[in-house]
């Protein structure tokens, strides 16, 4: 990277279900956390990119003006693709602080989507219109996220002989964490057999091998390593970012459903740096299903390809393990964020922030975000 | 919750009507580059492999083999809600390596499903205005 790019602050709006809040509270109430964090005010910002709303009207409306840069729409990887324009804008100088968003309203689900809801949703529209590709995957009953991510699930089973325990133990272990955080929705502890006996979305795939819609709101606020220094929190220092695309996007034809994305993009995010995979002190993956938090784990090199579900079941991810992953307790746990919880997680830890749940000592962190056919990830680390 | 139970149709276009053209003749049609010969799903106004405008229907085997599947428990339309389960599958064409079709393993107990076993497309009715082309294990008698 041309500049040395830093994380200045980061902030959620409030996250629930069914909480009344619009798509504009969720971006407000995300900025202002993440400017107060950073103790920057609306006028220090010089970019703005988001997923999920409309950036020109929320720097617009929230003061932050003129933009120097901007990304306003796109289809990406979620957070971590915001997160990817808004390094490479201050890497490149094109801005020198720059706000990233991930803004998601809750998405209807079972009785709410096939009762019309659905069609009206952003997210679920277009699963009620079967034109385009979708003509070869929706009249089929098929094509839907929980689907792909059955198919990718027993796809790992067959391919490696990971079984149902081996996810079993990864959502476990994610509870074990979520109970440290008082911010997680889901806080009890889980057993075994809880988990086998949730109700299957599309098997292999558990309920509880998905994360949880909600109402969100995140922001992340990216600046130059030398303005990060004069800021109220300990800055915290991109070492690396990774996008990766390895087909357009279809989940459900991959020609290689074992190794996706995350595999080039690790592979791009090691030769950024000169960390290894053993020098990373926390891992932050995405969980959207349970199987991409398993597909990262071999991707980025922390265990060999289709050893993820040994890896788990060894106690590997936990605290006080030696990768502890998904400290906040994931997305299953703490609600969709789409990825921004995995970097918000991973500066938090590197601050020493997280309580009960800090890792000791964390100096180097990664997240990653999303998997199939594109995803993105980054390498985080305190001086 | 809405009680309809018509299923979602295909919209075919200029570049896939042949597909549906092909089911209802009760053909498996898959979109094949007439320069290099290397078929192409989902269909595409240009060939992947070598640049060519030059792509048509044509029909395949049926044969296949499954790549992965999943006991669909849950509907996400209407349509399908009265019938759960059904077993949505990733097939590998026999055609060409690497060239997956997304479809409905059927005539196949949950318990019998293996990654690389044999299918053969089969064309299922599934509503008075939709037929579509399923996969099921392929017959001792097709085999030979």
């Amino acid at each position: 990277m041309k500049r040395r790019v830093a994380i200045a602050g980061v902030g959620y709006s409030r996250v629930g279900r069914n909480t009344g809040l619009s798509e504009a509270d969720l971006v407000i109430e995300s900025t202002l956390a993440a400017l107060a964090d950073a103790g920057l005010e609306a006028r220090d910002v010089d970019g703005v990119v988001s997923m999920g709303s409309d950036a020109l009207r929320d720097a617009w409306m929230l003061g932050i003006t003129p933009l120097s840069w901007f990304f306003a729409g796109g289809m990406g990887p979620a957070f971590v693709y915001a997160a990817h324009q808004a390094i490479a804008a201050i890497a490149s100088g094109f801005c020198h602080t720059a706000l990233a968003l991930r803004i998601i309203p809750q998405q209807p689900t079972g009785a709410k989507l096939l009762g019309g809801g659905g069609a009206g949703h952003p997210m679920t529209a277009g699963l009620f219109h079967a034109s385009g590709d979708r003509q070869f995957s929706l009249p089929f009953g098929a094509g839907n996220p929980p689907q792909w991510a059955g198919l990718l699930t027993q796809r790992h089973m067959a391919q490696f002989g990971t079984t149902a325990e081996h996810f079993g133990r990864h959502v476990i272990t994610q509870r074990e964490h979520a109970a440290l955080n008082d911010d997680a929705f889901f806080r009890e502890p889980l057993t075994m057999e809880q988990y086998l006996a949730s109700r299957f979305v599309s098997k292999p795939l558990r309920i509880l091998d998905c994360d949880y819609p909600c109402d969100s709101g995140s922001a992340v606020i990216f600046t130059t390593a030398e303005r990060a220094r004069d800021l109220r929190k300990p800055a915290v220092y991109v070492e690396a970012a990774a996008l990766s695309a390895t087909r357009d996007l279809h989940f459900e034809i991959l020609e290689d459903m074992a190794e996706t994305s995350p595999k080039h993009c690790a592979q791009q995010l090691w030769a950024r740096t000169d960390l290894r995979p053993s020098d990373v002190d926390t891992a932050q993956l995405y969980d959207g299903f349970s199987v991409i938090t398993f597909q990262w784990l071999e991707a980025l090199g922390f265990c060999a390809p289709g050893e993820a579900g040994p890896f788990v079941a060894a106690g590997h991810t936990r605290l006080g393990g030696k990768l502890p992953t998904n400290t906040d307790g994931g997305a299953c746990n703490v609600g969709r964020r789409h990825g921004a919880n995995f970097c918000i997680e991973a500066v938090r830890q590197l601050r020493g922030e997280c309580g009960a749940r800090q890792v000791k000592d964390a100096r180097v962190a990664v997240f990653s975000n999303s998997f199939g056919p594109f995803c993105g990830a980054a390498l985080l680390r305190r001086e | 919750m809405s009680t309809t139970a018509e299923p979602l149709l295909p919209i075919p276009d200029a570049l896939t009507q042949f597909f549906w053209d092909g089911v209802a003749a009760g053909e498996l049609r898959i979109q094949r580059c007439q320069q290099c010969r290397k078929y192409v799903h989902y269909p595409r106004p240009v060939c992947r492999f070598c640049r060519s405008r030059e792509l048509a229907g044509e029909r395949v085997s049926g044969r296949a083999s499954l790549y992965s599947w999943t006991i669909a428990t849950q509907a996400f339309h209407p349509f399908w809600v009265a019938r759960v389960p059904y077993t949505v599958a990733t097939v590998e064409l026999a055609e060409q390596p690497r060239l997956m079709f997304l479809s409905q393993v059927v005539e196949c107990p949950e318990n019998e499903l293996r990654a690389g076993m044999p299918l053969e497309v089969t064309f299922e009715r599934v509503a008075p205005e939709l037929t579509l082309p399923f996969f099921r294990p392929l017959r001792a008698e097709a085999a030979r």
